[in-house]
């Protein structure tokens, strides 16, 4: 009998991924037609760690997820996951070498249930539905949706509906998980509530958490270290406490004077 | 508990199956005519299960199903036609064929594994293509069956039938293999593959980053689904006696594909409602073309009547019921549902680390 904790937070043996310590990408560049999505953004997330991606709309960060989960091939430049080549994977590869994402939009399985749309990553891993259902079901229960298991995805209040997306992009514990604007819409104190629970994620998971997020009082809060992109750039890149103090950032971004 | 827990993953299937032996057994009671349509119903019934076990779990729509129909009625009556018959029709087929006569189970299974096979290899190319494009390319994939069978004379006879298949097809026949097709169906929605489908097709973007290899989960459901429609090829072989590469065309899809959205696609026992309900509607509107004694006066549709009946049917549902007459749901029995989170006992000792 397992235990819930190994439920949670164990890897079974058919993913004996190699748990990459590092996510990187290096001078990567997106080019739309003539139009450079990003040029040229270099960063590294690492297990254990809270790394925030911040910037103005159109800056180019969830152009960079997608590049960092296989949904977009860089124009140049590379993807490595713990220095190796990504080149050419597609992104269920990413999530089987144990790089996890969330969407803006939730993007859950409407029409399936809550404890299903878990499930369904688990099984794309390789489990038996049994199995699968196990694990999806401690999960919820970590999460606190273990009582709406089996009601239809397409039901949930919307702050439910991003705990579920993040559930299942968590499920069989990836070594990454980016987290593409998961409050977006919330109030700001259901904006809190999520990254304070999102803030647990690393120790509980040993896994590096990548956060886009515009709520900046929470985000200086939550990251270990921060990224700043504008119009497709690096602008810089640093503690919290770097970035507050960062004219440039504050010039381009924050918007303060001082 | 236990009994309780089987029967509520069994109670679809077995409810489908159940309801379907009822019309059967009615349908056996009536005439020669009633008889003929049953198992022209019931034969129906296993190709449109069988494609829903790929269009109902994917949500892309196949147009080329019936080529798989085709293809499987062909090749079991290859194999059990009289070689005398063939020496005479077709004289291009390989020896074991050419020569040999084999019974009515290893035709089905040849139509079933002929169907499969030719489905892995235009599902190879076909399933990369998102879905729409697919659709349009499992169309052409039937113009192209058409198009050959009509034409190479020395294996289909080409325009002309082939004749001589034993009929061995009757009702209950037709009723055990249809009993099949819903029991595999369910199996398949039911299993990891049928998850994993139905996941891409409710969201394919989040289905890739679920760990889904989407080519690779519609192909398996492309090539079950085409076996199973080539079993009902055969099965409509054996029924009819005779084929004609024209009967596997525009009409036979156009009925099939309206079965299917009549019951809903969403799912199995949609497609099954479907089928029933598509086949009444047509055998009315057939008795009504035919004309109803009132007294002295006569009653009768004009020709033509049967497919704009159908067409206005599949209007209506449209514009009232867009998810079919099932709403994609399944029929259940409601004191088996299950209640929310009896998935796992949360008396699993908590150990903590």
């Amino acid at each position: 009998m397992q235990t819930e904790e190994s439920l949670l937070t164990d890897r079974p043996g058919l993913l004996a991924q190699p748990q990459a310590a590092e996510l990187t990408a290096e001078n990567v560049v997106v080019q739309f037609g003539g139009l450079a999505a990003i040029s040229k953004v270099s960063l590294t997330v690492r297990r254990g760690d809270i790394f925030g991606l911040i910037g103005p709309n159109g800056a180019g960060k969830t152009t960079l997820v997608n590049c960092l989960t296989g949904f977009q091939a860089p124009t140049s430049g590379r993807v490595l996951l713990g220095g190796d080549a990504t080149s050419g994977w597609s992104p269920d590869k990413f999530r089987k070498q144990g790089v996890a994402r969330t969407f803006q939009a939730g993007r859950l399985f409407k029409e399936m249930t809550v404890l299903e749309n878990v499930e369904v990553a688990a099984v794309g891993l390789g489990l038996t539905r049994r199995a699968a259902q196990l694990r999806a079901m401690a999960l919820l229960d970590w999460v606190g949706l273990a009582p709406q298991a089996n009601r239809i995805a397409g039901t949930l209040a919307y702050t439910d509906e991003r705990r579920v997306g993040i559930a299942r992009a968590l499920i069989l514990s990836p070594a990454f998980i980016l987290l593409d604007e998961p409050a977006a819409g919330m109030s700001d104190a259901e904006c809190e509530d999520l990254i304070e629970w999102v803030a647990t994620i690393p120790d509980r998971f040993n896994c590096g958490v990548l956060l886009i997020e515009h709520n900046m009082r929470v985000i200086m809060g939550v990251c270990d270290r921060i990224h700043v992109l504008d119009g497709g750039r690096s602008l810089a890149e640093g503690t919290p406490a770097e970035i507050q103090e960062n004219p440039a950032v504050m010039a381009a971004y924050l918007g303060m004077e001082s | 508990m236990f009994i309780r827990t089987a029967l509520r993953g069994l109670i679809t299937p077995l409810l489908l199956i159940l309801g379907v032996a009822v019309i059967t057994f009615l349908g056996v009671l009536g005439g020669d005519q009633v008889q003929t349509s049953l198992t022209e119903m019931l034969i129906r019934m296993v190709v449109v299960v069988g494609m829903w076990i790929f269009v109902g779990n994917s949500g892309v729509i196949s147009f080329g199903h019936v080529g798989f129909m085709c293809i499987g009625g062909y090749a079991a009556a290859w194999a059990t036609v009289d070689p005398n018959w063939k020496s005479i029709m077709l004289t291009g087929l390989p020896d074991f064929l050419q020569n040999g006569q084999y019974p009515f189970p290893y035709a089905v299974i040849g139509g079933a594994v002929l169907a499969a096979v030719v489905a892995i290899v235009l599902g190879a190319a076909i399933m990369r293509l998102s879905g729409i494009a697919a659709s349009i390319a499992t169309f052409a994939f039937l113009m192209i069956v058409n198009s050959v069978y009509s034409n190479w004379d020395s294996v289909t006879g080409g325009t002309s039938s082939i004749i001589g298949i034993p009929t061995v097809v009757g009702p209950w026949v037709a009723f055990a293999f249809a009993a099949g097709a819903i029991l595999l169906a369910y199996a398949f929605k039911s299993s990891r593959f049928g998850l994993m489908l139905r996941a891409t097709r409710e969201d394919e973007v989040a289905a890739k980053a679920s760990a889904i290899n989407v080519f690779r989960v519609r192909l398996a459901a492309f090539v079950l689904s085409a076996g199973v429609v080539g079993v009902g090829g055969a099965l409509w072989a054996h029924f009819l006696g005779v084929l004609t590469a024209d009967s596997f065309y525009l009409s036979l899809s156009f009925i099939t594909l309206s079965m299917l959205v009549v019951g809903g696609l969403g799912s199995l026992t949609g497609a099954v409602v479907g089928v029933v309900v598509v086949t009444i509607v047509v055998e009315v509107l057939r008795a009504l073309e035919g004309g109803i004694a009132l007294g002295k006066a006569t009653l009768s549709l004009p020709p033509g009547s049967q497919e704009i009946g159908l067409g206005l049917v599949l209007a209506l549902i449209m514009i009232f019921r867009p998810s079919g007459l099932t709403r994609g749901r399944e029929f259940r029995l409601p004191w088996l549902q299950s209640r929310a989170g009896v998935v796992v006992s949360n008396t699993a000792p908590a150990t903590g680390e």
